[in-house]
């Protein structure tokens, strides 16, 4: 069964410039386990989240990340262990009061009030000032866009629209802890765009703890600072986007992690498994001299404009090859190969095998033999 | 451990009352005990009713009150049918509740089905008239409505009790509610496939709103078999007089004292409909939710 | 190719036709026809005898105490019937409304009982087991439906028993149609419960509220059967309602009742009226 790895966060920090008077607060959450009835779906989990970075949970459907931040919020308690936000334990503290705010995936705006009581109602139940209050909902509408549309109700709003209003709501309350549900899932193509990028600066400006739930890897790939990826209410690694791209924890990792997905094939030996990503592989019409070089032939051949993405049959397995030109085309035969360098080898438990561990030269040699031109 | 504990009811405390503390626990228990106490409150003028229904006079008379009969007084209920032609009575009430359901559905469900799917001209005011007829209550129809069909000689017969409910103005507000969220495109590809129109509604759009049509069947069932005023208002000879104006004849044959009698009767009345509520009750809750009446 | 056009635009009007028959037939027809007949002092025996007497029954009806007794009668009971139940209904409705097996088993068994057994309560032996019930608590017994002041009241608590289970389940199914993470975003503004109930609960199933409202108050309006089998309308005509006052006139002076009937309408098309007028601001439609 592959164990989580934990990697220190490497590489560039990015600006967390702060502005004035927003506070940040670390996450902690320490032996946590979450049952439903009988079902346990997380058990004994660790993870500590920075203060200060956007940090991306993401797995596929059932994984765990939505419950995860959940139990960060207050809105489903742990049935055992504990969150603590800043160093505090805030299990007995209500969701209302653990200074966190919430983009939920459907928005969850209250349909009833207009634009701006939608704003304003948190502020209203902690009993802020009502000069205060109309100076921070003006200010707050200013940022995200929504000045005209204060007193409209939610029904007259635009998917998009109705996205700023519960940001909105979550960003006025000054918020130690940003918590996001899938909050691009329900727009179109174009504004899931546009909106990530809003988002990456939003972050930027305030320099909240940022924590982020979805299940598209392009989405945690371009914005997060640390990425969690989860499967089955297990940690399968927590490390910054290009380390988990570069260097993956395990078997599931590498193949959740990038499009299209490592190529992966059995080794034959030790039950190890050898894999490398689709752009590393190179094509050509003639027999290279690669590290791992084999023949195959095209099955499809999927022209995207800035890459092509070629299926290649060889006598083991089937590949997925990415490349820049253009200059096969289906059923043609093609020469395969692939550098020491980019290879990356699994044991029988799925971990990756580091590159300085003994056994690489020997799985090397057995990859080299399975070369043929 | 608070989980772990079941009221024998087989409620579990809810998640947030696991998770604090004892006090919520306990409040919790009080409210389980309060709601008991509300369904007793509800239901046991019922059981008193059966139980009432089996006792003695005497026992009916007893103070304090007698709790359980003796010996069940089954007679009871024989008395209560032979005070009058209640076997007549009965078969009334039964042609009637089910010549009007059977009729409501034939005549609702086209009616439905036009106001929600086709348009055409004059239909906004002939549902502005259903609306109105939704409205408008048989206690200020029923002096002209009795005065017609008198002029048309029907009042010794069954049928003033159920031609006048032909056109159910809820089922077809409540139905073309439902019919409307029935998607177009379900509809345009069985044309497609060449289907007429009446076997789009046979096949496809009453399979797809039972829910809506038990719960209107089930309200029209339980309001005429119930309806009092309207039979007594609309008939002059017990040949087509209801179980109704039966049991509450009762009441005045058998003055305020023969109270296992009246009971009786009221148990004969009362218990099919308890049947028929049983059956299709699941169905109501589905109807509302799916619909929404707003 | 013409026939098949002439069909489909003839269609719908087949299709509608016996429903409007009936409606036309039964109630508009009836109501024009009321409206004529409280023009005259109807002659039962020979119908053509019939005198016209224009606004007379009108006159009488606005200057008879009878009548007033009976609008009173009844707004009193509207009044109550419509307070009681709205209120007692929404209350067990959010008590029950989390979707849990023991609250269905509730649910159900209140709206069975209320719904169905709708008999049954009128028909209760002069409240012996209440008073019962009263005396063990030390408390005075009472009359019930003998006095004037409690018979009112009784009828009221009847009307208010029938009422709620089918109220009640009106309003789960709305409760349960609100989505779970609106009050988890409202967990998260600190909201409190009366808070949450106040402005986002009661907002959002006001359209229901609105219906149940309506609904009620035209029922009430036209009370019948429990003021007859319960009260007959005493102690001295203390539980006279509207409709049993017509149906005490239906035989002896129809125009008197016509009349009478037309009043009700028009009291029924008012409050609609102003309901609409009063509150449609208020509901959030969705």
């Amino acid at each position: 069964m592959p164990r989580g790895l934990r990697q220190e966060a490497s590489g560039n920090d990015g600006n967390t410039g702060l502005a004035g008077g927003v506070t940040l607060a670390s996450i902690e959450l320490v032996q946590v386990t979450k049952s439903f009835d009988k079902n346990v779906v997380i058990k004994d989990l660790n993870l500590k989240i920075e203060d200060g970075k956007f940090t991306v949970l993401v797995g596929p459907s059932g994984c765990g990340k939505t419950t995860l931040m959940r139990m960060i919020a207050g809105l489903d308690p742990q049935t055992s262990g504990s969150v603590l936000i800043d160093g505090k334990d805030v299990t007995r503290i209500p969701p209302g009061r653990r200074g966190v705010a919430m983009v939920f995936q459907n928005y969850a705006i209250y349909p009833t009030m207009s634009v701006r009581e939608n704003i304003e109602f948190g502020l209203k139940n902690n009993k802020v000032p009502k000069e205060e209050r109309i100076r921070l909902v003006e200010s707050i509408s200013e940022t995200v866009g929504l000045r005209p549309y204060l007193d409209r109700k939610p029904s007259t709003l635009s998917g998009g629209q109705r996205q700023r209003v519960a940001l909105a709501r979550a960003m006025v309350k000054k918020p130690a802890v940003f918590l996001m549900d899938e909050p691009l899932s329900n727009l179109d193509a174009k504004l899931r765009v546009q909106m990530r990028i809003e988002l990456i600066e939003l972050h930027k400006k305030l320099g909240t703890t940022f924590v982020y739930v979805t299940h598209d890897q392009v989405e945690a790939m371009s914005m997060a600072d640390t990425i969690v990826l989860m499967n089955q209410g297990e940690i399968q690694q927590e490390a910054p986007p290009e380390v988990i791209y570069r260097k993956p924890g395990n078997l599931f990792v590498a193949q959740f992690i990038g499009v299209p997905p490592m190529n992966v094939g059995e080794l034959g030996a030790d039950g190890v498994t050898f894999g490398f990503r689709p752009e590393h592989a190179v094509l050509s019409a003639e027999p290279g001299d690669f590290h791992y070089s084999v023949r195959g032939t095209i099955v499809t051949r999927e022209m995207l404009g800035s890459e092509t993405i070629y299926q290649v049959r060889t006598d083991r397995h089937t590949f997925m090859i990415k490349c820049t030109e253009d200059r096969f085309s289906a059923d043609q035969e093609v020469f395969m190969g692939v550098p020491a360098d980019k290879l990356f080898f699994f044991g029988a438990d799925g971990n990756r095998l580091d590159e300085r561990d003994q056994r690489i030269a020997g799985y090397m040699n057995a990859l080299r033999v399975q070369s043929h031109g | 451990m608070l989980a772990q504990r079941q009221v024998k009811t087989g409620e579990a405390p809810p998640p947030n009352v696991r998770e604090s503390s004892a006090a919520a626990y306990v409040l919790w228990i009080l409210g389980v005990l309060l709601k008991a106490a509300v369904i007793l409150v509800f239901v046991f003028p019922f059981l008193w009713m059966i139980s009432t229904s089996l006792q003695t006079f005497e026992e009916t008379m007893a103070f304090p009150p007698t709790w359980l009969p003796a010996i069940p007084q089954w007679s009871n209920f024989v008395e209560a049918m032979s005070a009058g032609p209640f076997l007549t009575y009965a078969r009334n009430s039964v042609v009637v509740t089910f010549s009007v359901i059977l009729l409501q559905m034939l005549v609702m469900i086209p009616a439905a089905y036009a106001f929600a799917k086709y348009k055409f001209r004059g239909k906004e005011l002939c549902f502005a008239l259903v609306l109105l007829a939704f409205m408008i209550p048989g206690q200020v129809t029923f002096i002209p409505v009795y005065l017609m069909l008198a002029k048309w000689g029907l009042i010794d017969s069954l049928l003033p009790q159920i031609i006048p409910f032909i056109s159910n103005a809820f089922g077809i507000f409540l139905l073309r509610q439902y019919f409307m969220q029935i998607p177009q495109e379900i509809i345009e590809s069985a044309r497609l496939d060449n289907a007429s129109e009446f076997k789009i509604i046979r096949k496809i759009m009453v399979p797809m709103s039972m829910p809506a049509l038990a719960t209107i069947a089930l309200f029209s069932f339980v309001s005429h078999w119930n309806d009092y005023f309207w039979p007594l208002v609309m008939t002059d000879s017990d040949s087509v007089r209801p179980l109704t104006m039966g049991i509450a004849m009762l009441r005045q044959t058998e003055g305020i004292s023969n109270w296992h009698i009246i009971m009786a009767g009221n148990v004969v009345l009362v218990v099919p409909i308890l049947i028929v509520y049983l059956f299709a009750s699941r169905q109501i809750v589905k109807a509302f939710v799916y619909s929404g009446i707003k | 190719m013409d026939k098949r056009r002439l069909w489909e635009a003839v269609r719908p009007y087949v299709m509608i036709l016996p429903a409007m028959a009936g409606i036309i037939l039964f109630v508009i027809y009836p109501v024009l026809y009321l409206v004529k007949l409280s023009f005259y002092k109807y002659n039962l025996l020979n119908a053509s005898r019939s005198k016209f007497i224009g606004l007379d029954n009108f006159t009488q009806i606005f200057t008879r105490g009878d009548f007033y007794s009976a609008l009173i009668n009844t707004v009193v009971y509207t009044v109550g019937v419509v307070l009681l139940t709205l209120i007692l209904s929404l209350l067990i409705a959010v008590w029950l409304s989390r979707k849990s097996r023991f609250n269905a088993v509730v649910q159900a068994g209140i709206s069975i009982v209320s719904i169905a057994l709708v008999w049954m309560w009128m028909m209760e032996p002069s409240y012996g087991l209440l008073n019962f019930l009263l005396k063990s608590l030390g408390l005075p017994t009472s009359q019930w439906l003998q006095s004037s002041r409690t018979a009112m009241m009784s009828i009221i608590i009847v009307s208010v028993w029938q009422g709620i289970g089918y109220y009640t389940l009106i309003i789960v199914a709305a409760l349960q149609s609100i989505p779970p993470s609106i009050y988890e975003a409202a967990a998260l503004d600190n909201a409190g419960k009366f808070k949450m109930f106040y402005k986002i609960t009661l907002p959002l199933i006001s359209p229901q509220l609105f219906f149940i409202l309506i609904i009620m108050t035209i029922g009430s309006f036209k009370v019948f059967d429990t003021v007859k089998i319960m009260t007959g309308g005493g102690p001295n005509n203390a539980t006279t309602t509207l409709v049993y006052y017509i149906y005490e006139f239906r035989t002896t002076s129809i125009g008197y009742a016509s009349a009478t009937g037309v009043v009700l309408m028009a009291i029924i098309a008012l409050l609609t009226f102003v309901y609409f007028r009063l509150l449609a601001r208020k509901v959030h439609y969705q």
